[in-house]
């Protein structure tokens, strides 16, 4: 689950936009869009509020955007991201030095995250060509299309339960400056189908000529990822191993330990983990920075063990 | 505001009787604040006693008595007595699960077990009035400001549903409330002409956090977080709180639920996003004494349902203040104040708050008269008993 709105992105800090404040910081802060749900009451839409946050003088100099909670709080029936993405693409002269892009900043209480219902992605791609960091919350009905950028630095999608179909539009994808990918897997439960099989094109190496960063996270099969990415080739190339959030246990955790290219890594991050506590220390004593707080115990109901990840639902 | 006892000029008070259950912890705290205060012990009359009729009010007052009225706890003989004690107005109460008086007297104990919570209302309810009854009959002195906590607003806040409507005519913020339902269906219907698709679905007379459901629907899916269990014995589907919370998305099981919960009146609210703090979601609870904000705890949770008991933690409060920023903490106390001029007899009670995850509005999501009971928690180095008797007893006592 996660509890709170974010506060930095991109690197920069994250302020939420209303009318009466304005845009005091175009280029130094990230603003987000954000129907409350005493707008919805009173009927707004978040395309109302985006259209006002156009209107303001200093909009054409924003350099990132986080895109709220659009409604699901104060709507009874399932709304698509479809509508925010086409009102997004429209305004695509309107921001011409948008870099940044959080799409769908929607905490627990907020919606669950396999709740949020997503769309075809893809059109915002091609309207904003100079965008560096993307990030997605939510995977219900997500696509990426059939993805090229050249200017995609970062891509983050987060879920409760990563589809194969969206794992493999990343698989395919073609982006050449891309340093940083991040992939929230979760449950098979809300919709986490992917297997190791299907991460290969990015294991293999050869994807991401740039790539520094590669986070595998909130992972039920954990396990097998860490098994996979041991031995694989990407490894040699990247700087950070993030495999955290995940179900990862002392089965996993010994393949790393055994790797080479692991060992040569500037940090792993297994936080949120069910390792022993004497594997808990080996991983700690790799020699790289290690992460691995928030060692939790399993649910155990009669002879099942349920190790959960940090995210689903 | 409740009106201090010194402040009339009026002898002041030096007897002190307690309303509540002998053992009961909260008693043995009041007691010992009374003799951190200097102040004598007070005598302690029994719910049981009370009932029976073993014990009147009349025969330990005096002036310059004052009366607190405890919490009926969770002793079981003192709840089906209760219960017992609300049979007769339950006949006129049609459409709520009731039980005979003599079936109440012969309930047996199951851990866990909500028991008639509407007649246990009733039951309460006419405790509380035969309490102002017998300190009516004290005339013709009627004893200094008498009430800790006056009985007619202690049965206000026991009822959800009056409570959020009082609060909202005082201007204090609410979540948007339905006030009662009777079923699931209903339910359903209200949330769709509402567009919305969370709610909270409580026991209208329900502590702590017993019967309380987080419900929420997309129309598609559907989902229940819950502290009640459920089982089905002799043909009936009896209620149990657990201290686990579970998560229900079968659609059939939750209607089977709520409309059990219905069957002893429910209050319904919308379910506000609640800020976050610390990777878990929050709400504070503030004791309100003599009108102002005091003690103060921030209750963190993993779920929607962050009531203490239910292995929750305590947040650091300074730090949840700052993340809050000062103007949204000061607007947060005073909100609770707002609360409690709802109540002005009552020298105090727990106001449950939550932030937004803007941390730019709030809501006021209960009143609870009992809400004193947070051992080791200190405003200006003293715990909430010691507050209280501070607020009747002048500054100057020690």
């Amino acid at each position: 689950m996660i509890y709170e709105h974010i506060t930095n992105f991109a690197g920069k800090p994250v302020k939420d936009w209303e009318a009466q404040s304005g845009i005091q910081d175009p280029e130094g802060a990230c603003y987000a869009l954000r129907l409350s749900y005493e707008e919805a009451d009173e009927g707004r839409r978040w395309t109302d509020k985006f259209a006002g946050f156009l209107d303001d003088p200093s909009s054409n100099r924003v350099s990132g955007i986080v895109i709220g909670d659009w409604g699901l709080l104060s709507s009874a029936t399932d709304e698509t991201s479809a509508p925010v993405i086409e009102a997004l693409v429209a305004a695509r002269e309107s921001l011409p030095n948008l870099r940044a892009i959080f799409f769908g900043d929607i905490i627990g209480e907020e919606c669950e995250i396999s709740w949020i219902r997503q769309s075809d992605i893809s059109p915002l791609f091609t309207a904003y060509p100079r965008l560096e960091h993307f990030c997605v919350r939510g995977a219900d009905g997500l696509s990426l299309g059939a993805l090229k950028h050249d200017s995609l630095k970062s891509l983050i999608i987060q879920s409760g339960g990563l589809g194969v179909n969206v794992v493999r539009e990343v698989a395919a994808a073609d982006l050449p400056e891309l340093e940083h990918l991040e992939l929230w897997l979760g449950e098979e439960n809300y919709g986490g189908d992917a297997t190791v099989a299907d991460l290969a094109p990015i294991l293999d190496g050869g994807l991401f000529p740039k790539l520094k960063y590669l986070g595998l996270r909130d992972s039920q099969i954990a396990d097998e990822i860490a098994r996979a990415v041991a031995t694989a080739p990407v490894v040699e190339r990247i700087r950070v191993l993030d495999l955290s959030l995940g179900a990862l246990s002392d089965e996993g955790a010994a393949a790393l330990l055994v790797s080479s290219a692991i060992a040569r890594l500037e940090k792993l991050d297994v936080h949120h983990h069910f390792c022993s506590e004497e594997m808990t220390a080996k991983l700690q004593s790799l020699g790289v920075e290690v992460d691995a707080s928030e060692r939790e115990k399993p649910d155990v109901y009669g002879d099942e063990v349920w190790r959960y990840v940090a995210v689903g639902e | 505001m409740w009106l201090s006892a010194s402040s009339d000029g009026r002898r002041g008070p030096d007897r002190f009787v307690v309303l509540g259950n002998p053992g009961d912890r909260r008693v043995e705290l009041f007691q010992t604040a009374l003799n951190e205060l200097r102040l004598p012990a007070a005598m302690v009359v029994s719910y049981l006693d009370l009932l029976s009729g073993k014990e009147t009010l009349p025969r330990l007052i005096r002036e310059g008595t004052v009366v607190r009225v405890e919490s009926p706890g969770k002793d079981f003989e003192v709840e089906r007595t209760l219960i017992a004690a609300g049979a007769d107005a339950a006949d006129g109460d049609e459409g709520f699960d009731r039980v005979s008086r003599q079936a109440a007297q012969n309930l047996s104990f199951e851990r866990g077990r909500i028991l008639y919570p509407r007649q246990w209302y009733l039951g309460y309810l006419a405790t509380l009035r035969l309490i102002e009854l017998q300190l009516a009959e004290c005339s013709p002195y009627r004893p200094l400001p008498l009430w800790m906590n006056s009985p007619a607003e202690i049965a206000l806040m026991f009822d959800k549903i009056a409570c959020h409507r009082a609060l909202s005519l005082r201007g204090a913020p609410v979540a948007p409330g339905l006030g009662a339902i009777d079923s699931f269906d209903e339910l359903g219907e209200r949330m769709k002409e509402q567009n919305w698709r969370r709610v909270f679905v409580k026991l209208a007379h329900g502590s702590s956090a017993s019967g309380v459901v987080a419900y929420q629907t997309d129309g598609r899916r559907h989902q229940a977080a819950t502290t009640v269990e459920t089982a089905r014995r002799d043909g009936e589907l009896r209620l149990y709180n657990s201290r686990r919370i579970r998560v229900c998305r079968d659609w059939r099981e939750i209607a089977q639920l709520i409309d059990a919960l219905c069957r002893h009146r429910v209050h319904v609210e919308q379910w506000l996003p609640k800020a976050g703090f610390d990777n878990r979601t929050f709400d504070l609870r503030v004791v309100v004494i003599a009108g102002r904000a005091c003690h103060t705890v921030a209750r963190l949770s993993r779920s929607p349902i962050t009531n203490l008991h239910l292995l929750n933690k305590r947040g650091d409060v300074n730090a949840v203040r700052e993340r809050a920023g000062r103007a949204a903490w000061d607007a947060a106390m005073l909100d609770c104040e707002r609360a409690m001029e709802c109540f002005p007899e009552s020298l105090y009670a727990g106001v449950d708050l939550l932030f937004t995850p803007d941390f730019r509005r709030r809501a006021v999501i209960e009143v609870n008269a009992f809400g004193d009971l947070l051992p080791g928690v200190l405003w200006q180095g003293q715990e909430t008993y010691a507050a209280e008797l501070r607020a009747i007893v002048g500054a100057g006592t020690r």
